[in-house]
C-alpha cells in the first residue's frame, strides 16, 4: 500500500467523521447525553477532499496551503480520473481550479494519461475568465506540460490577458530551470519560440534574460540573432543576454554580431549585456575584444575593465568569473 | 471534537514535505532496505546509497526524485541480469542537475517504460541487478563532475534502514 494511497485513505476518513459526530455545542445546549456516533461506510469522493481543502484554505498560514496543495497532487494518483475531471471542468474558483489543474497534471507526471494534463492546457488557453486561464496556467508550472500541450506556450504568450502571457513566461523560465536543468534542447527552443512569438516585449524580455540556452537549436540561435534588432532595448539586451549562454557551434558568429552590435548600439543596457555575453563566450579570450571596445563608449569604461580583471584572474566556471566580476565592482 | 483545522493539521504529520525550496527530495523506488551508504562493509569507499530488496524484477524501479524532473535514461544491458554482468554494463537513469552536479539511479532491468522521459517518480524499469552487483538492488549517487559527494543523504538515511516506497533517503 502506497504512502499516496494511505493519505488519501485517511482524509476520506476524517471528513466522514466530521460529517458523522455530532456537535458539542449541540449537545451541551439540550443537556442530554447523546449516544457515540456510530461509523458508516461511505465511499471516498473527490468532492469530500475538495470540501476539507476548500476549508483548510482559509488559513492565513501560506505554508498551510501549500501543504493542502501538495496533498491534493499526492492523492491525485489514487483518486477517481472522472470524478477528478468533472470537478474540475465544474469549478469556476481561480484558486480551487489551480489546486485541481495541479493534481490532474501530477496525474500525467506520476505516469498516467496525458489526457489530463492537456485538459489542463485547454482551460489554460480556452477559458472565458483570464483568471481561470491564470490559474491553470499557474498550475503547469514546473510539470511536462512543454512535452505535451504542442504549441501551447506560443499561445498563451499572446494572449489577451497580461497575467497570463507573465504566468506563461515564469513556467518557460522555470521548467527550463528545475525540470529540464537548463540542458534540454527542446525545452530551451520552446522558450525561444515563445519569446519570439510573443507581442508582449516585457514577456519577451523576461523569458530570454531568465532561461539558459546552453543546449538551443542552430534555428532558435537565429532567433535569437533576429531579436537583437529589434526596436525595444529590454528585448535587445535580454536577446544579447541570451546569446552569451550559446551552445559551442554558435559562439563563433554570436561573438562577431555582438562586437559589431556593441559599436551601432546607443543603450548602456544593452551595451552592458553584450559585455557580460562576450565575456560568458570567450572567458580570456575575450580580453583583447573587451579592450577593442573599451573606449566606444565612456560610460561603460568601468564595467569593461571589470570584466578584463576577472577574467584575468583565469577562472575555469562562468559562475565563479560573474563572482569575481561581481566582487571587483564592489570594491571599487 | 477537533476542528477541521486541527483535524487537518494533524495530517501533516503524515507526509514528509520538503525543508528547502530548491532542493529536490531523494526517495526509496520500492519497499527496501539499505544495504550500503558512504562505505562498503569491507571498509572501500562506496559514497552512494544502496538499497535493496530481494524480489529481482518483480518491483518496479521508480525513479527518485520526489518531483516532475527530465531523465535522461541510459540502457547498456537488454536481458534480465539480477546478479551483475560486469562493471561498466549497469542501466542507468540521470538527473542533470546543472554546473557539473548529476544524480544517477543504476542497476534496473530494462523495460518497454525504459526511455528518456519527464516524470515525477515514474517507472524506468524494474528492480535488478545490471552492470556491478552482487543481486538486485538501486545505486544512487550524486557527484559533480565525477566526485561524489555524501552530505544529501549522511543525515537522513543509515545502513540497516527499511524503507517504504517514497521514503525519504535524502535531499539532493
Amino acid at each position: 500500500m502506497t504512502r499516496t494511497f494511505l493519505l488519501a485513505r485517511a482524509l476520506c476518513l476524517l471528513t466522514s467523521l466530521s460529517l458523522l459526530a455530532p456537535s458539542p455545542s449541540f449537545a451541551e445546549a439540550t443537556g442530554t447525553p447523546l449516544p457515540p456516533p456510530s461509523l458508516q461506510p461511505e465511499t471516498c469522493s473527490v468532492e469530500g477532499l475538495m470540501d476539507s481543502i476548500r476549508r483548510g484554505l482559509q488559513s492565513k498560514s501560506p505554508a498551510y496551503r501549500r501543504y493542502l496543495r501538495e496533498l491534493l497532487k499526492e492523492s491525485a494518483v489514487t483518486l477517481p480520473e472522472e470524478q477528478l475531471r468533472a470537478a474540475f471542468e465544474r469549478e469556476t474558483e481561480p484558486l480551487m481550479v489551480e489546486h485541481l489543474a495541479a493534481a490532474l497534471a501530477a496525474k500525467t507526471d506520476r505516469g498516467e494519461s496525458v489526457a489530463t494534463l492537456q485538459l489542463v492546457g485547454k482551460r489554460a488557453s480556452q477559458d472565458a475568465d483570464p483568471a481561470v486561464r491564470a490559474a491553470a496556467t499557474r498550475a503547469l508550472r514546473r510539470t511536462s506540460a512543454e512535452e505535451h500541450t504542442g504549441d501551447l506556450y506560443s499561445r498563451l504568450v499572446r494572449d489577451a490577458s497580461p497575467e497570463v502571457r507573465m504566468e506563461a513566461a515564469t513556467n518557460l523560465i522555470e521548467d527550463n530551470q528545475f525540470v529540464y536543468a537548463g540542458f534540454h534542447g527542446p525545452a530551451s527552443d520552446t522558450a525561444v519560440a515563445a519569446a519570439a512569438a510573443s507581442s508582449d516585449s516585457k514577456v519577451t524580455a523576461r523569458i530570454l534574460g531568465n532561461i539558459s540556452t546552453a543546449a538551443i537549436s542552430k534555428e532558435s540561435a537565429e532567433q535569437l540573432h533576429t531579436l537583437l534588432r529589434g526596436d525595444d532595448a529590454e528585448v535587445r539586451a535580454a536577446a544579447a543576454k541570451a546569446l552569451g549562454g550559446v551552445p559551442a557551434p554558435e559562439m563563433s558568429r554570436a561573438r562577431q554580431t555582438l562586437v559589431a552590435l556593441y559599436r551601432d548600439e546607443s543603450d548602456v543596457g544593452v551595451r552592458t549585456s553584450i559585455l557580460q555575453s562576450l565575456a560568458r563566450l570567450g572567458f580570456a579570450s575575450a580580453v583583447p575584444e573587451l579592450r577593442g571596445l573599451r573606449n566606444v563608449d565612456p560610460r561603460l569604461v568601468p564595467e569593461v575593465d571589470a570584466w578584463i580583471r576577472a577574467l584575468s584572474t583565469g577562472l575555469q566556471e562562468w559562475s565563479l568569473i560573474l563572482r569575481e566580476k561581481q566582487r571587483l565592482q564592489q570594491a571599487r | 471534537m477537533r476542528s477541521p483545522k486541527s483535524r487537518l493539521a494533524a495530517l501533516t504529520a503524515l507526509v514528509a514535505l520538503p525543508t528547502a525550496a530548491l532542493a529536490y527530495t531523494a526517495v526509496a523506488p520500492y519497499p527496501s532496505t539499505v544495504t550500503a551508504t558512504t562505505y562498503y562493509s569491507s571498509g572501500t569507499y562506496h559514497g552512494a546509497v544502496d538499497v535493496a530488496n530481494s524480489r529481482c524484477n518483480y518491483w518496479g524501479a521508480e525513479t527518485g526524485v520526489s518531483a516532475t524532473v527530465y531523465w535522461n535514461v541510459t540502457v547498456r544491458t537488454s536481458g534480465v541480469v539480477c546478479n551483475g554482468n560486469g562493471s561498466g554494463n549497469q542501466n542507468e537513469a540521470l538527473l542533470n542537475l546543472g554546473s557539473g552536479w548529476s544524480f544517477r539511479q543504476w542497476h534496473w532491468i530494462k523495460t518497454s517504460d525504459s526511455y528518456d522521459r519527464t516524470c515525477n517518480r515514474c517507472q524506468v524499469g524494474n528492480l535488478g541487478g545490471t552492470g556491478n552487483a552482487t543481486g538486485a538492488h538501486s545505486h544512487f549517487q550524486k557527484d559533480q563532475y565525477g566526485t561524489k559527494n555524501t552530505s544529501w543523504y549522511s543525515s537522513y538515511t543509515s545502513k540497516g534502514e527499511a524503507l517504504d516506497r517514497g521514503e525519504l533517503m535524502g535531499y539532493i
